[in-house]
């Protein structure tokens, strides 16, 4: 596929602020400003990064509990992030949620569920919104190869089968719920994509550190349902960097293997040095540009901490609102 | 004009439906079999396949789609067959739909209505003849309504299908069939009830009786029985279990200083228990006695027609759990 540089340098763009903000998280974990868990998305950019890089407004989006910094890729402020994520009234639900709970509806977030795989069905109800607008957009579902054997999972699946209904689903298989890797949890190589013939949706399975192949495998499939073909799957096949939560020591897992997905698999290092080489971009744009986004991350956690918290009088907020 | 409640019920989903062409209701068996107990029928043939939709068995699909759907524009009003589904997708309702703004911001707007035929239904057996309020009213943003004669249903689901907030509307099985009288320019006033407000269904002077569902109509039985023996009883429905209109029962206890809660539920952990617990933290000076809880026996429901009776308050139980208070 043939990509103009605008493309190129927007994925880019993503794809570094994602990994930025997913190592910033982890940063201020360990600076206890956090007060609840990170699930860092390390190493996972490129399968959001190049699937998203397939909506259009108007579409509908059911991220999951790692990469939350994909909402930011959406639209999400950087303030109303890290505001939700300290727990401040600049967050979006002023620290009623956290950091599952971070996005906006008008950027097409529908938001997520702790409880994870509860939120199957919930791209499959903006769907219907679409559908009853009659819209050419779609909802994107996106699961982990935990969740993802999760009965309601499939009962969406089923539901959005039957309706016809516009929902890609992606499962971002990353090898590990927390600690038990798919090779025990499933009984098939692909999670969700080698069950998708049962709800005769199509399929495809994809290098999730890959962002272009990432982004055309993603593509057949947004094309597909955006044309009312109905729902469809992606599985995009990556490796999480990081524990479950930090702290996890992995004790689980071979940390050799770790070290060698890190330099062998690094999306965003793959990216940049193949558009280093096309002269699409040049190291010292790059590291301009990691700067410059260190920065404005810096100065939106600095606003963030000095904002003020809610108050024993706010509690009730947003309830029978 | 008589109205039964399964009646008013079809009527108010009708006009929301004429209305707002937002509302949509799907679930079970809603299409073409028109509900499990016929509430729906000629509704696909008037608002079409889209508006109308049957569903597959896929419990936690129907909840969750329900918050997409009305977080992004439509107004769904689904419905979950029997109560005792809710179990289900239990976890969908109790953190998802109830939580759902509070952890995500005031932009989500959350205006769907699980409906939900409910408690006892003559040899329905353990799993088809539960009461799920008290389960849910553990699961702060969510408002639960159950009402108890065919003005209130009609009028509530109205208010319940405008709401921004997510409604889990309860409906006693056995109160499908029963008939009112409502004047027939009123019924069709497009008239609406309040969420939150509980009402005097009759008044008395001697004891306050919170009596919910299927119990109101056994509690006003029960209060003209008493009636004969001098024992005044004023019967409240709070109509809304969640948020609870307490204003109106301590009123009352302040009148009458005695309190009773009749329910269709299990007694244990059940609606009198929250009840009960609540009164007498906020009214301890205004009573005169202990407050009594009059509930189903903490069986499962049994098959057994006769054991199934034995175990819901009766107008009989009603009455003597009175008459032991008044001693």
């Amino acid at each position: 596929m043939e990509y103009t540089k605008d493309f190129l340098v927007k994925i880019h763009d993503d794809l570094l602020t994602t990994r930025m903000l997913e190592q910033k998280l982890v940063e201020i974990y360990a600076e206890g400003k956090v007060p609840g868990h990170i699930h860092s998305g390390a190493g996972q950019e490129a399968s959001y990064v190049g699937v998203l890089a397939t909506r259009k407004p108007g579409d509908y989006f059911k991220i999951g509990h790692r990469v939350i910094a994909a909402t930011c890729v959406l639209g999400n402020p950087l303030d109303t992030f890290f505001g939700e994520i300290l727990a401040k009234k600049t967050g979006n639900a002023g620290g009623r949620g956290g950091v599952n709970h971070t996005g906006r509806l008008c950027d097409g977030i529908l938001g997520m569920s702790g409880t994870l795989g509860c939120d199957a069905g919930i791209p499959v109800g903006a769907a219907m919104t679409i559908e009853a607008e009659g819209r050419d957009n779609v909802a994107f579902f996106f699961v982990g190869d935990g969740a993802a054997n999760r009965g309601p999972v499939y009962e969406a699946m089923t539901l959005a089968a039957d309706w016809k209904l516009p929902v890609v689903f992606v499962c971002i298989n990353n090898g590990f719920a927390i600690s038990t890797p798919t090779t025990y949890s499933s009984p098939v190589p692909n999670v969700l994509a080698d069950k998708a013939a049962g709800f005769n949706m199509p399929s495809l399975v994809v290098d999730g550190t890959d962002v272009l192949a990432t982004y055309e495998a993603a593509k057949k499939m947004v094309d597909y349902t955006r044309s009312g073909n109905g729902p469809s799957v992606l599985e995009c096949k990556c490796y999480r960097w990081r524990g479950h939560f930090e702290g996890d020591q992995c004790a689980y897992r071979d940390g050799a293997v770790t070290e060698q997905q890190i330099e062998e698999k690094d999306c965003l290092k793959l990216f940049e040095q193949k558009l280093v080489e096309q002269g699409v971009l040049t190291e010292e744009q790059i590291a301009k540009q990691k700067a410059d986004f260190d920065q404005e991350m810096n100065e939106s956690i600095a606003r963030s901490e000095a904002a003020p918290e809610m108050t024993p009088d706010e509690i009730y907020d947003y309830l029978y609102v | 004009m008589n109205v039964t409640f399964g009646k008013a019920i079809g009527d108010a989903l009708k006009e929301e439906m004429r209305r707002d062409e937002k509302v949509l209701i799907y679930g079970e068996d809603v299409a073409e079999f028109g509900n499990i107990f016929g509430l729906t029928r000629g509704m696909l043939e008037e608002f079409g396949p889209k508006r109308v939709r049957n569903t597959p068995i896929t419990e936690t699909a129907i909840i969750g789609s329900a918050i997409g759907a009305a977080e992004t524009g439509l107004r769904p009003c689904l419905e979950l067959m029997y109560s005792d589904f809710t179990t289900v997708c239990f976890a969908e309702i109790f953190h998802c739909v109830a939580k759902w703004r509070y952890m995500h911001g005031p932009e989500y707007k959350l205006p769907l209505v699980i409906r939900n035929a409910a408690g006892s239904a003559n040899g329905a057996g353990s799993e088809h003849s539960n009461c799920v309020e008290s389960l849910f009213m553990h699961a702060p943003g969510l408002i639960i309504i159950t009402p108890s004669c065919a003005y209130d249903a009609k009028g509530l689901l109205k208010s319940a299908i405008r709401s921004d907030n997510p409604v889990l509307f309860c409906e006693p099985k056995l109160l499908y069939q029963v008939k009112q009288d409502i004047d027939e320019e009123v019924y069709n006033s497009d008239y609406t009830i309040p969420i939150g407000v509980a009402d005097v269904k009759r008044e008395g002077t001697d004891v306050t009786l919170v009596a919910v569902g299927l119990m109101v109509p056994r509690a006003l039985e029960a209060a003209e029985k008493l009636a004969a023996e001098g024992i005044s009883v004023e019967v409240i429905d709070p109509r809304t279990l969640a948020p609870l209109d307490t204003e109106t029962i301590y009123n009352s206890i302040r009148k009458t200083h005695r309190a009773a809660v009749v329910e269709e539920s299990n007694k244990t952990s059940g609606i009198g228990a929250e009840f009960a617990a609540r009164f007498q933290e906020d009214m301890y000076d205004e009573l005169d006695g202990p407050i009594c809880r009059i509930a189903a026996l903490d069986v499962p429901m049994p098959y057994n027609i006769p054991m199934e009776h034995y175990s819901i308050p009766s107008v009989d139980r009603i009455v003597e759990s009175i008459r032991g208070m008044m001693n």
